[in-house]
């Protein structure tokens, strides 16, 4: 064959074999229409949520950039992330935003950008500013920065739930957080035409935020790492923190008791859910007292099937014990020192009876049954240790006692009377303040009386012990003496009052 | 961030600038005669080599003396015609399509809306006329010797040294016009884009008002996403406070119907201020002197800070204060100066209460002769406006007066302390500063794009001169070799002389291929051995062509115009000197490189 021919016919394969891999190239990567759902690759998309439309707006400024940089922006990223830290170095706050704007535009799908830069306008460059407006300011260019992360990610709970974070901390827990809160709830440029009509607390309008990253989870979006005990402990605790700023607002009576009944609805709602956990079971953190209670009752019932028969183990395996760990063990915890602790520890293993031995030294039909009770009952005692580890984690079991505390008549006019009598102390009537106090306290001993666990929370025992030593000043001002049978004196002895 | 660099008087610029340009013309002169004497030497034997050499001399010399305006103006007319052949227009194009999404990119609702729309529309500027520059400039030569039209040209009666001055002309005016119509059209942009008014809101929340300061009842309507508070004077004027760096005057008529208010567009926005700047010494806690203050941790180590409810005090001292510079008449309330401290809080205290300080001013040669001590209270990040009367009071009461009893040989003292113990005032040489003046903002603007026309013709000179014997991409990249290494020309010294971690570039790519950190000493090892002796020699030359090569970043006065100070005549001036010092030199080279090549003979 001649030479040009073989040549001819090399290019027409070529041709072929480029024409047939174009065909299915076109059939699976065929755009999806109103009327047909794509190719292989536009359904994958869509499945998956790949497409840049499914992660939020799309800003035409931001494709300009990304289409100009030619592929290359993670370099222009870099670039523009070395420029940001100069900037900041260098205090030049206007170049500084300008540059993380700029970044966000050429990455505007990285979560992590929109959040670190976002941190680091609210809380570092507002930290730089003497004057607290300055230092608004700049938080609320963090929440705006973030919030507008959120626009083009739309449905990613990290950045709501960040945003309901910078709202509610930022602003509730900073030392000017008393300025920061008032000019929140008169911020019109931040709430827009709605600001005239509703409460503009900051923790209610983080919890807001945290409610569209729990719904933003609902829809399917995945936590990314959070764990969900934190995640949805939030939006309550958010609604708590509002009624618990009730009473520095001095709003008392039926509106702080409706606002304190809605936070222990919330609670206990929060409790009621369905809490997966690393132990590979999902927890519900309200239900603790009900394992326990059937723990007891299973227990019971092993007890039944052998008395006296666990005793009996335990004491077997205590005579096999040395006399050092012997005596280690019989030690109350707070003698113990040295090598007793390890000593102590080695025997309460050594004695240790497990339902399940219990149940292996049961015979006939009662051993079966036993066993079915020592392997149920090891469960139950398992999710609830988890349940109280879950619950120590959000510090539930205080909360709920708060909450319910808190709405109760007697509480509500405790801290409603001490509220009184400090503004009537401001006001230069110590002796209508003393009276105050004097009733406010002893409600607070009704309420104490009630909800004995409110004193193990060392805040609250504090807060109210410096009640207590308002309430001593005043009688110093009045020159009267301090009563000797004063009814809270377990306060006092529990949290001394701090010297100034 | 402030623009101070120390600028020397034109004159006295000159007299140092005219000997070490001539010495560098001297020392490169005969460095260029020795090595041409070496390659004709080593071509045509010593002797012929040298006559070669002296022929080429004296009649280069004569070719430049005869060098034709007429003949040049020709050669710049065809390089324009070139240009526009070549779709120089292009460029507008370009630029207006910036300008019209520009608006997308930039946030007009910014800290300092001004600033950031002045910058823009300058980088843009230098970025695009530097490239129309660079490509304009580098291929001409090159694809006239390509396409064989040089031949046309030497043909008739035109010299070498014309044919480079004609192209460099030719260019330059076109980058001229280009420049003049992108700056008429930024300023045109910026203006309507920062441009703006508010209408006047009469609050009558009553539980709004109670959360302002008493008085504050009115304000303004919020436009590009912020208003202002509206003040009253004493007088009864109105005006807005100063937000986003700017305020509005404000009018007010009395109608029937009512007051109507009118609210004037941004004041403050666009200035040219004229700073003195003043030596900064410091008092240390015990009033003894000290070279600087207290570093209170920041990274940046710019500003020193003096404690407060001590003895600490920094002083500015301020030259060149007479009756003449400051005359009553334009200054009516006294000498305007403008402050910027930082805090540094050690303990929280109030946070409603700003941390307060003192100044007085002082005799520099007589300290003990001072005003009585006048109280501020410091608000970081703004530029906090005060006057020096002419007339004021000492401590006890006896009256000063500013230039008989305090100003001393021209030279004023200003002492700033912290009145608050434990908490402490930071300050850097520029943050406090004599206001001489406001010159004229337009004028400022058109010396900022003086100093981008500079460097465009810079760069066209450049150009020409390296393709007059290189090919066009070669040229090109040569060109930008020069232009990056002038924007650079610290940072490589820095490298030559190891302030910069890393060492020269080859070590710097062992570094980055082997991921070892800037710091930790490299192995001693023969090829990294090697490398370093390379590095010193490729910095050795790199740090002398520093030397020899404009630096551009001198040449850009951008800086000046987007942070709001008046670029002064002075350093306008010495970089017109030494653009046309440059000029003269890349002309000398090109006509030489020209007249060598065969094409020109």
């Amino acid at each position: 064959m001649r030479q040009e021919w073989k040549s001819l016919i090399r290019k027409v394969v070529y041709f072929v074999i480029i024409a047939a891999l174009l065909v299915p190239l076109a059939m699976i990567s065929r755009p999806a229409t109103n009327k047909s759902p794509g190719g292989m690759l536009a359904q994958l998309r869509q499945q998956h949520q790949l497409a840049q439309a499914n992660l939020g707006e799309i800003d035409p400024a931001s494709e300009t950039i990304r289409l100009a940089s030619l592929g290359m922006t993670g370099i222009a990223a870099n670039i523009l992330w070395e420029k940001a830290n100069h900037y900041k170095l260098v205090e030049d706050w206007t170049s500084f935003k300008t540059t993380l704007d700029q970044i966000t535009r050429v990455q505007p799908n990285f979560a992590a950008v929109w959040r670190f830069q976002a941190w680091n306008l609210s809380y570092n460059v507002s930290a730089e500013f003497d004057d607290y407006k300055d230092r608004y300011y700049w938080v609320k260019q963090g929440i705006e920065y973030i919030q507008r992360g959120t626009l083009f990610n739309r449905d990613h709970p990290k950045l709501l739930w960040d945003v309901g974070w910078f709202i509610c901390q930022k602003i509730g827990r900073a030392d000017e957080r008393k300025q920061f809160r008032r000019l929140f709830k008169n911020d019109e440029d931040f709430h827009g035409a709605r600001a005239r009509t509703e409460d503009f607390d900051n923790w209610l309008v983080g919890k807001e935020w945290f409610l569209r990253a729990q719904e933003a989870v609902a829809r399917g979006s995945s936590l990314r790492g959070m764990s969900p005990l934190i995640f949805y402990a939030d939006a309550p605790m958010s609604q708590i923190n509002y009624s618990a700023n009730l009473n520095e607002d001095g709003r008392f009576g039926e509106f702080a008791k409706a606002a304190w009944a809605q936070s222990a609805e919330e609670w206990l709602a929060y409790g009621n859910m369905n809490t997966p956990t690393s132990y590979g079971f999902d927890i519900r953190l309200n239900e603790r007292e009900a394992l326990e209670e059937q723990a007891q009752e299973l227990r019971d019932k092993l007890e039944a099937l052998a008395p006296g028969l666990r005793q009996r183990l335990i004491d077997q395996k205590r005579a096999t014990l040395t006399a050092a760990q012997r005596e280690a063990l019989d030690l109350p915890v707070s003698e113990r020192v040295g090598d007793q602790h390890i000593r102590a520890s080695e025997a309460r293993e050594i004695t240790e009876v497990t339902h399940r031995e219990v149940a292996g030294h049961i015979e006939g039909e009662d051993g079966i049954q036993a066993l079915r009770i020592a392997n149920q009952l090891e469960d139950i005692e398992e999710s609830a240790r988890v349940t109280q580890r879950y619950r120590d984690i959000v510090n539930f079991d205080y909360w709920r006692a708060r909450c319910l505390m808190e709405r109760t008549d007697d509480a509500l006019l405790a801290r409603e009377l001490v509220h009184e009598g400090a503004e009537k102390r401001a006001s230069g009537d110590p002796n209508g303040a003393k009276e105050s106090y004097a009733e406010g306290l002893k409600y607070w001993k009704k309420v104490l009386d009630e909800f004995p666990s409110m004193l193990d929370d060392r805040t609250t025992g504090e807060d109210l012990s410096k009640v207590i030593e308002q309430y001593r000043e005043i009688l110093d001002q009045v020159e009267e003496p301090f009563p000797e049978d004063f009814p809270l004196q377990n306060v006092i002895d529990r949290y001394p009052p701090k010297p100034y | 961030m402030v623009v101070e660099t120390e600028i020397i008087p034109f004159f006295e610029w000159l007299q140092l600038a005219v000997p070490f340009f001539l010495t560098v013309a001297v020392a490169v002169a005969v460095f260029a005669l020795a090595a041409s004497y070496l390659i004709c030497a080593v071509r045509y034997g010593p002797l012929a080599g040298g006559d070669v050499v002296y022929r080429v001399v004296t009649t280069s010399i004569k070719e430049i003396l005869q060098i034709s305006p007429r003949r040049v103006f020709a050669l710049a007319w065809l390089a324009i015609q070139e240009s526009v052949r070549r779709r120089v227009l292009v460029v507008f194009a370009v630029f207006l399509a910036i300008l019209l999404f520009a608006g997308w990119f930039l946030d007009n609702s910014s800290h300092d809306a001004g600033k950031l729309y002045l910058s823009f529309v300058l980088t843009a500027t230098t970025y695009l006329v530097l490239l129309l520059a660079l490509f304009l400039s580098v291929f001409s030569i090159p694809n006239d010797v390509k396409s064989r039209t040089i031949y046309t040209i030497v043909t008739k009666p035109v010299r070498p040294g014309e044919i480079v001055l004609g192209r460099v002309i030719g260019f330059s005016l076109v980058g001229t016009v280009v420049l003049l119509v992108m700056g008429i059209s930024s300023y045109i942009f910026v203006f309507r884009s920062v441009n703006h008014t508010h209408e006047v809101v009469l609050l009558d929340d009553p539980e709004l008002v109670e959360e302002l300061p008493e008085g504050e009842r009115f304000r303004t309507t919020t436009e590009q996403e912020h208003r202002h508070v509206i003040f009253e004077d004493a007088d009864g004027n109105l005006a807005t406070d100063f937000r986003n760096s700017h305020w509005h005057p404000i009018s007010a008529e009395d109608s029937p119907e009512g007051t109507t208010y009118s609210v004037s567009p941004p004041e403050g926005t666009f200035t040219a201020r004229v700073p003195i700047y003043g030596k900064l010494s410091f008092l240390d806690r015990a009033g003894r002197p000290a070279s600087k203050g207290v570093n209170t941790g920041s990274e940046w180590m710019y500003r020193s800070f003096i404690e407060g409810g001590s003895a600490a005090a920094a002083i500015w001292r301020f030259p060149g204060i007479t009756r003449e510079r400051f005359p009553p008449e334009e200054f009516p309330d006294g000498i305007p100066f403008e402050m910027t401290l930082r805090v540094f809080r050690t303990y929280k205290g109030d946070v409603e209460r700003g941390i307060p300080g003192s100044y007085v001013i002082r005799n520099p040669d007589k300290p003990d002769i001072q005003s009585s001590e006048q109280i501020f209270v410091a608000r970081e990040f703004y530029t906090d406006r005060k006057f020096i009367p002419f007339e004021l009071e000492d401590e006890k009461g006896n009256k000063l007066d500013l230039f008989e009893d305090l100003v001393s040989d021209g030279k004023l003292e200003l002492a700033v302390k912290c009145l608050d113990p434990a908490q402490y005032f930071g300050m850097a040489q520029a943050d406090v500063y004599l206001k001489a003046d406001d010159a004229p903002f337009a004028m400022n603007f058109v010396k900022g794009y003086l100093s981008i026309w500079t460097q465009m013709v810079l760069v066209t000179g450049f150009g020409v001169m390296f393709s007059t014997f290189l090919n066009g991409a070669v040229a090109m990249i040569a060109t930008l070799a020069a232009i990056i290494m002038g924007f650079f020309t610290k940072f490589v010294t820095d490298v030559a002389t190891e302030t910069v971690s890393g060492g020269g570039p080859i070590e710097a790519l062992i570094r980055l291929l082997t991921q070892k950190n800037l710091v930790s000493p490299l192995e001693d090892t023969l090829g990294n051995r090697v490398a370093q002796l390379l590095d010193e020699g490729v910095m050795f030359v790199m740090v002398r062509m520093g030397y020899i090569l404009p630096n551009f970043r001198q040449f850009d006065s951008s800086d000046y115009v987007a942070n709001g100070y008046n670029i002064p005549w002075d350093l306008a001036l010495q970089n017109l000197v030494a653009t046309f010092g440059y000029l003269a030199a890349v002309f000398v080279a090109g006509f030489f490189f020209m007249k060598t090549r065969e094409v020109a003979k």
